[in-house]
């Protein structure tokens, strides 16, 4: 049974109400202890979660990283997570530990409150993940799953059972790699961190377009140069290649820190025009548009801080067939 | 001009409603409403990427300021300026100009910057002219524009004017008003703004009716016993006791913002979620709204006036001692009534309506009170906690939901009791609401006009407001006091009580 521990401090915008953990368990234990759990005293407040977060990872520290996203959401997008952590030796002994943590937020003056569910999966049932999942999804809400650190096979039965896949391209750079998203995206919906995080390029350089000086320019694009970390580069090339049509020839990438990226364009009355989104060292991303000879425009944006939630909510936020994106994936297969 | 090709980088960004490039002309630029609320809408819009790239911001006023002064008070708008680049780096564009509204040369020179700022940043012609000033301004601003070309776009360009309320103190200075400023402009370049509209939860008022299959059949008579719409303030009229003295609370607040809660509460299922659609739908309801005789003015409306109290831990003064406020004020504070819908969805359902200053709390809800059940199978003894169902739009603050229903009480007896089931949106949903201003702004500089409310709508609104304003202007008609920090006067309790009703407590 549950034995609620008093609260031991915030962790990020949430704190840790009480926690529970046993070694060797059953599922049936951990949901007796769940629900045990879910009564503090003196009144439970509203449970509002809106989906069934599962985190899948090998290392503990791996787990960790993608929990601290989801605390540092807080309140904010209150979810079960369930985190199923399983080491590559799945020939011993099946087995279960478990720990459960009852975690309170607060949005908008509300309490709200959620359980992370930690099972450290051993042996065979390490194979038959997704037998773990289902008894502890919270009913009518989208099952989100969160592959941290390597894509799943495209045959992993562990696959049926999530609505939407979460991953980061930023860890993939191999056109191998997008050959198995694109397989993925094309199964049931992705949500790419990475994707997530490139919208202020994309709306960056989008809005550079804007106005009857500069949009002509958008049919007449003649190189384009990308460059960045190989998982976004390629993909900021692919989402280009596919909106401006763009031949793979008109495509320079190169490695570089930070993603950025340069647009030549030249009208058919031979008018000259540069179009570019570049990060600098800082967190600060500056957008310019120049026509030779006539008006210039910029625009400067701050990114968030770099923490582990970077471009989670946003993902979250639209659990669904993103065809941008898989479409931008098939342009940077080919890249 | 040959037109331009689509833009295929936007699609899939997020706020797909992004505003074309354009400059915001802002007249009153050195106001009150400019500092607290247009420029944080601007810079909020700006950290949401919302604005274009090529925009810009012209400040126009009497007070004589610079560029720099301007970009200045815009830069204040956030506490820490290097953490918020981009607008740092937006205000630089800002301009200024210093002049009399009635002065010509105030005009030629905004056009020449205007002119210089298309050339420069690409702004192409496109204008949102915000009439940030008194009422009295606006006139004159509008005649002034038009005679200074700056009325009517130019090929591919738009121009647009924001104003704000009051729209008149009456039906003909309403009339008068509008006949002034369409003959400078069109209807569809006039967006008439009230903020109530840009509020998420008022929104929701329309997405809860019309996205969900099972509020809108017993959305009627049938099964709705009365609705009650509240704005509350908690506050006086704090320095605003000037204009307050010429408006009262049945202009400032009845005549807009409750009037705008009341016809989306009450309005028909639109065709479609357009601004034709829902405003045509708006005006429908509104000249559905029984007009008051003299005689059903006393008996349905009532009017107060706060005296003194305590209001939220803190003692308050009574109107009549507010700075700015004569001995023998007769403006009202608060308002109740008791509206009626006359046609086949509300006949003989009652909207009470009510909104006063200096009440116990700050809110606004609208509460659907549906009929008892028909027969009550418990002994009366254990089911004294039961009231009526109810659904409450809780617009501000703590946005949300809540419903109200009977549930047995854990025991061996059968008791039942009313408990609540709430819904908040701040626990739901990992988007941040807009500001209403800020989603505001960006719908006009976007043309869309669903929010804003067309002239028929405000006609409508005067048309049920003008006979009761009238009805007060006569000596005896009674204006009761209220002590500050209650629910208003007794006479608003009666209003309810003497057809077996009560306020509910927000």
């Amino acid at each position: 049974m549950a034995q609620p521990v008093a609260a031991q401090g915030a962790t990020g915008a949430i704190s840790l109400l009480s926690v529970w953990s046993d070694e060797s368990v059953k599922v049936g234990e951990v949901l007796a202890a769940l629900d045990e759990l879910r009564r503090p005293e003196p009144m439970p407040p509203t449970r509002t979660s809106v989906l069934t977060l599962v985190i899948v990872a090998k290392q503990r520290a791996e787990a960790a990283r993608a929990q601290a996203a989801v605390h540092e959401l807080g309140g904010r997008h209150p979810a079960r997570v369930l985190t199923l952590l399983f080491d590559g030796d799945r020939g011993g002994a099946s087995g279960l530990d478990a720990e459960l943590r009852l975690l309170g937020g607060e949005a908008e003056g509300h309490q709200v409150w959620f359980e992370e569910i930690e099972l450290q999966v051993r042996g065979q049932a390490s194979m038959h993940l997704d037998s773990l999942i289902e008894p502890f999804t919270l009913p009518d809400l989208p099952v989100v799953c969160w592959f941290v650190t390597e894509l799943p096979d495209p045959e992993d039965p562990l696959l049926a059972a999530a609505d939407v896949l979460v991953v980061d391209a930023r860890q993939f750079g191999e056109a191998a790699c997008f050959a198995t998203l694109l397989t993925l995206a094309r199964r049931q919906p992705v949500v790419d961190l990475s994707w997530a995080r490139l919208m202020p390029w994309r709306s960056l350089l989008a809005g550079l377009f804007e106005g009857p000086d500069f949009r002509p320019f958008v049919t007449c694009v003649v190189r384009s140069e990308v460059w960045g970390r190989t998982g976004p580069c390629r993909l900021l090339g692919g989402w280009l290649a596919d909106r401006l049509d763009l031949p793979l020839s008109a495509f320079e990438l190169s490695a570089a820190p930070h993603v950025g990226l340069r647009l030549h364009a030249r009208s058919p009355s031979g008018q000259a025009a540069t179009f570019e989104v570049i990060r600098g060292d800082g967190r600060l991303v500056s957008a310019r548009a120049a026509i030779a000879g006539g008006p210039e425009s910029e625009a400067v944006l701050q990114l968030p801080e770099a923490t582990p939630a970077w471009g989670l909510p946003e993902a979250l936020s639209r659990l669904e067939h993103d065809r941008l994106y898989e479409r931008a994936l098939r342009r940077a297969v080919e890249l | 001009m040959t037109e331009l090709p689509p833009n295929p980088l936007l699609e899939g960004l997020e706020g797909e409603r992004r505003a074309p490039p354009c400059t915001l002309v802002v007249f009153g630029a050195s106001g009150d409403l400019t500092a607290r609320k247009l420029l944080p809408a601007l810079e909020r819009l700006a950290r949401r990427r919302l604005l274009p790239t090529a925009f810009s911001v012209v400040g126009v006023a009497r007070t004589e300021w610079t560029d720099e002064d301007f970009q200045a008070v815009a830069g204040e708008v956030v506490k820490d300026a290097a953490a918020q680049p981009q607008w740092t780096s937006l205000i630089k564009g800002f301009r200024y100009v210093a002049g009399e509204y009635g002065d010509p040369s105030t005009f030629e020179r905004l056009r020449t910057v205007l002119d210089d700022l298309d050339r420069q940043r690409g702004t192409g012609g496109n204008r949102v002219f915000y009439l940030a000033t008194v009422p009295g301004v606006f006139a004159p601003v509008a005649e002034a524009l038009g005679a200074h070309g700056m009325a009517r776009p130019g090929p591919g360009a738009f121009v647009r004017v924001v104003i704000e309320k009051p729209f008149g103190r009456d039906l003909p200075s309403a009339v008068a008003l509008d006949d002034c400023l369409h003959q400078v402009f069109n209807e569809n370049q006039l967006y008439r703004i009230d903020h109530y509209l840009g509020k998420e939860t008022v929104q929701n008022v329309l997405a809860l009716r019309f996205a969900n299959a099972i509020f809108e059949p017993i959305w009627n008579r049938r099964y709705v016993d009365h609705v009650q719409i509240t704005v509350a303030e908690a506050g006086g009229v704090g320095h605003r006791g000037g204009f307050y003295e010429t408006a009262g609370a049945l202009r400032d607040i009845v005549q807009n913002h409750v009037m705008q809660v009341l016809s989306l509460t009450a309005m028909e299922p639109p065709v479609t979620i357009d601004a034709k659609g829902i405003r045509d739908e708006k005006v429908k309801v509104l000249r559905a709204v029984k007009i008051f005789s003299p005689e059903e003015v006393s008996h349905n409306v009532v009017r107060g006036q706060y005296e003194r109290g305590w209001v939220e831990g803190e003692e308050a003064r009574a109107y009549r001692e507010e700075e700015g406020i004569g001995p023998d004020s007769r403006t009202e504070t608060f308002v109740a009534a008791r509206l009626c819908i006359d046609n086949w969805r509300w006949a003989g359902v009652p909207f009470y309506l009510r909104t006063g200053k200096r009440l116990p709390k700050r809110v606004t809800e609208v509460a659907m009170q549906f009929r008892s059940v028909p027969h009550l199978p418990f002994p009366p003894g254990l089911a004294r906690g039961l009231g009526p169902n109810a659904l409450v739009l809780r617009i501000q603050p703590d946005e949300g939901i809540t419903l109200r229903f009977g549930a047995k009480v854990p025991g061996q007896a059968f008791r039942v009791r009313t408990v609540s089931m709430d819904f908040s949106y701040g626990a739901a949903f990992v988007e941040e609401s807009p500001e209403a201003y800020e989603r505001l702004l960006l719908d006009a500089m976007a043309g869309d006009p669903t929010l804003f409310i067309r002239t028929d709508e405000v006609e409508q609104a005067w048309r049920i407001c003008d006979p009761i304003l009238e009805a007060w202007t006569a000596d005896d008609a009674p204006l009761v006091p209220y002590r500050s920090g209650s629910w208003g006067p007794p006479a608003a309790e009666r209003l309810l009580e003497r057809e077996g009703r009560a306020w509910r407590n927000p």
